[in-house]
C-alpha cells in the first residue's frame, strides 16, 4: 500500500533528523557503537507487506505519557508532535493533564519520637497527545517510533478508538420488518 | 511539696521569657534531638572538606537543583514493582563501588529504558584505560547474567574529583 511505503521511508529519514537535533551527541555515538545489545530488527525495504484485507481505521489515537520531570515531558511532547507533523498525521490536541501528588508521612526516628515526622511526596506529571483519523499501519509505525525513543523514567499509555462497520444483524431496525413478527405467548 | 508535673519545655520557656527582657540573651535549646534533618547532608565544618555538587545540595533540592540518580517508571502513579527496582539499584551501586575500587568520582546514575539497564559512572583516571575496559566488560557480562537483561555501562573519566565547594 502506498501509504505504508511512504510512512516507512518517512521514519528512516526522520530518525536522522531527530537524532541530530534532539538527542545529545553521546547517546547518538553510543547507539551506533553498542548496537549488539539492542537487538533491533533490520528495517529494509523488503519489510513492507501488502495484504488484501482492509486496514483498521482509528477515529482517535490517544498517547498519554507520565513522568516525574516536567522538562523531560516537555521535550518529549515537542518530539512526538514534530514526528506526527512529519508523518502527515492530524494532531488533534496536545495538552497537559493536572499532576498527581502522592504524599507519605512517616516517623523520622527508628524508635520513639512520635512528634517528629518526615513527609515525602511523589509527583506524577502527565501529557496527552491526541491524533485523529489515523490508519492502522500509520498508527503502528508512529507508535513504534515513539516507543523506541521514550526517555528513561517516562511511562506511556496508548488508547486507540477504532471505527468498525455495524454488524449485519443490527444493520436494519427490527420494527421495519414488523409485519413478519408474531408475538410469543 | 506536691507540685504538678510541669513539662521541662514549658518551665524553661517561662524562665527564658523572663530573662529575655533583661540584658541576658541566652536561649536554651530544649526540644528533642530529632528535630534536625540529617539525611544525605554533609555538615558544615572548618572549610577543609571538599564536597561535590551532588553532596552539596540537600534532598529537598531534588527536582530543583539536582537531578535523579536512579530513573525508572515504578514510582509513577499506577505503576508497581518499586521495591524490586530499589533492591537492584542498591546492589548495582555496591557492585560498582567495589569493582572500581577508589575510582568513582561521583554517584552512579542508573537508567532503565525498557529492558535495557544503563549505568552511568564518572571515574578518576586512576587505572590504565585497558584495565578500565576490562572492568567495564566484566561488570556488563556479570550484571547482564545476573539480571537477565542487557546492561550497558557509560563511563566518563576525569583527572580529579570535581570539587563544588569546601565545607
Amino acid at each position: 500500500m502506498a501509504a505504508s511505503v511512504t510512512s516507512v521511508w518517512g521514519v528512516r529519514v526522520l530518525s536522522k533528523i531527530i537524532h541530530g537535533h534532539l538527542l545529545p551527541a553521546a547517546a547518538v555515538r553510543h547507539q551506533t557503537v553498542r548496537s549488539r545489545f539492542l537487538h533491533t530488527a533490520p528495517v529494509s525495504s523488503s519489510a513492507v507487506s501488502v495484504s488484501e484485507e482492509p486496514d483498521v481505521l482509528y477515529q482517535r489515537l490517544s498517547v498519554r505519557v507520565k513522568g516525574h520531570d516536567k522538562a523531560v515531558l516537555d521535550s518529549y511532547e515537542f518530539f512526538a508532535t514534530l514526528a506526527a507533523q512529519e508523518l502527515g498525521l492530524n494532531l488533534q490536541k496536545a495538552f497537559e493533564a493536572p499532576k498527581h501528588i502522592d504524599k507519605l508521612t512517616l516517623l523520622k526516628s527508628v524508635h520513639i519520637f512520635k512528634k517528629h515526622r518526615v513527609q515525602y511526596e511523589m509527583r506524577t506529571h502527565y501529557r496527552c497527545i491526541q491524533l485523529s483519523r489515523v490508519t492502522g499501519s500509520s498508527a503502528r509505525v508512529y507508535l513504534e517510533y515513539i516507543e523506541r525513543n521514550l526517555p528513561e523514567g517516562v511511562a506511556m499509555e496508548v488508547t486507540k478508538t477504532a471505527v468498525e462497520k455495524i454488524p449485519e444483524h443490527i444493520q436494519k431496525p427490527l420494527w421495519d420488518d414488523g409485519k413478519q413478527e408474531t408475538p410469543s405467548q | 511539696m506536691a507540685t504538678s508535673l510541669v513539662r521541662q519545655t514549658k518551665l524553661l520557656s517561662i524562665v527564658t521569657s523572663q530573662f529575655n527582657s533583661a540584658a541576658c540573651f541566652r536561649n536554651i535549646h530544649c526540644t528533642a534531638a530529632c528535630l534536625k534533618n540529617r539525611a544525605a547532608r554533609i555538615r558544615v565544618g572548618k572549610g577543609d572538606k571538599s564536597v561535590t555538587y551532588e553532596q552539596a545540595y540537600h534532598p529537598h533540592d531534588i527536582g530543583h537543583r539536582k537531578g535523579w540518580l536512579s530513573q525508572h517508571t515504578s514510582n509513577l502513579q499506577g505503576e508497581d514493582e518499586a521495591a524490586e527496582r530499589v533492591v537492584e539499584d542498591v546492589f548495582i551501586r555496591r557492585f560498582m563501588y567495589g569493582t572500581f575500587h577508589n575510582c568513582l568520582a561521583d554517584e552512579v546514575v542508573i537508567k532503565r529504558r525498557g529492558n535495557l539497564l544503563v549505568i552511568c559512572a564518572m571515574m578518576i583516571q586512576k587505572l590504565l584505560p585497558s584495565k578500565f575496559y576490562f572492568l567495564i566488560g566484566y561488570s556488563e557480562e556479570l550484571l547482564s547474567h545476573f539480571y537477565k537483561c542487557p546492561v550497558k555501562i557509560e563511563m566518563q573519566t576525569v583527572e580529579e574529583k570535581v570539587v563544588y565547594k569546601y565545607l
